[in-house]
């Protein structure tokens, strides 16, 4: 009988480190995206209200990896972020409230992603870095916005990225050049990603495409302290 | 009866928090690409291009496809590089492998001839 509790409790504790406090469908979270079935995202260059002046680059450079990843089509990043600074389409701010038809014209996009970097903001004695972003999916037809969820994240660099995954020892060539701020800055960007797309519904390219609207969706706003061990 | 417990258990534990697969691999990417945007220079370029190159050589994800924007990325760094042939061949490559992508290719093409 101890046994049987001990399991059972085993049990309550590792289901409940899957689910949220009032559980909401992906469904009737994001209707809108299950109805709408946007295939392509254009990732539009973040918005920086940060006092870090090199956040908004850096960041853009880490979206196209989660999206794709989730089974969408992502405009390449690299080519239109070009296309956007020859355009004089470089500050996001201009677009937000106004239609986005021309760059349904130029990109073929159905969706555009915003994200507005609130704060950025590095502790040096505490080795955290606190991070407050707003992630924004809008159809490009409608206007509407069918995807929408605010992080504050702390983020404690004190735990060493380690030798393994993508961030593992470079050996190579370029392994000189990059410094290891840098590495880091890309790494807390990375997991920001990956823990707030976490619940953004599948694109057409994921196996659970539709199929996952009965999971989960994460609150709109979420705080969370994360390390480079979260995946 | 102890065994049961212990089966029922782990598939419990498996079925709870299951990842999946990645749909993509892809390689150094992320350093790749941040490197190119903070040097701009020869090195970091010749890195991005092999990092591109590998992603489309060995790609270990599910689809078993080059992920998306890959292709189009690689060939506007070999046109940054005046690379114009091979740089005009994979942004078609990315239209045959994806079809959403073909207005803004086209678009792009059609700024090049300007």
């Amino acid at each position: 009988m101890k046994k049987l509790l001990l399991v059972i409790s085993a049990l309550g504790i590792l289901l409940s480190g899957c689910t949220t406090t009032a559980p909401v469908s992906k469904f009737s979270a994001y209707r809108g995206l299950y109805e709408a079935r946007p295939v392509s995202v254009l990732i539009m260059p973040p918005i920086n209200r940060s006092t870090n002046v090199e956040a908004k680059e850096y960041f853009h450079s880490t979206l196209n990896v989660p999206i794709a990843n989730a089974g969408y089509y992502v405009i390449p990043p690299f080519l239109s972020m070009e296309i956007l600074k020859r355009e004089s389409a470089f500050d996001s701010e201009l677009f937000f409230d106004v239609p986005l038809t021309k760059f349904g014209e130029v990109f073929g996009a159905d969706l555009a992603l915003f994200t507005v970097i609130h704060k950025w903001d590095k502790t040096g004695l505490l080795s955290q870095v606190y991070v407050e972003i707003e992630y924004i999916l809008k159809s490009i037809a409608t206007n509407e916005i069918l995807y929408t969820r605010k992080g504050n994240i702390t983020y404690d660099t004190s735990v060493s990225t380690g030798a393994s995954g993508v961030f593992g020892a470079l050996a190579d060539i370029a392994a000189s050049a990059i410094n290891t701020a840098a590495t880091k800055y890309v790494d807390v960007a990375r997991i920001c990603n990956a823990y707030t797309f976490k619940d953004l519904p599948a694109g057409k390219y994921s196996p659970v495409y539709l199929t996952d609207s009965t999971q989960v969706a994460g609150p709109k706003e979420f705080t969370v302290r994360l390390n480079s061990q979260y995946k | 009866m102890k065994n049961l417990f212990a089966l029922l258990f782990f598939i419990l534990l498996f079925s709870s928090c299951t990842v999946q697969q990645p749909l993509y691999s892809w390689s150094k990417y992320e350093q790749a690409s941040y490197n190119y945007l903070k040097n701009s220079d020869a090195n970091s370029a010749q890195f991005l291009i092999e990092t591109y190159q590998k992603i489309i050589d060995k790609q270990e994800g599910t689809r078993k496809i080059v992920p998306p924007g890959v292709y189009a990325d690689y060939g506007f760094i070999l046109l940054q590089l005046d690379k114009e042939e091979e740089g005009k061949t994979m942004l078609l490559k990315e239209v045959e492998t994806y079809p959403e992508s073909k207005v803004f290719i086209t678009n792009v093409l059609k700024m090049l001839e300007q």
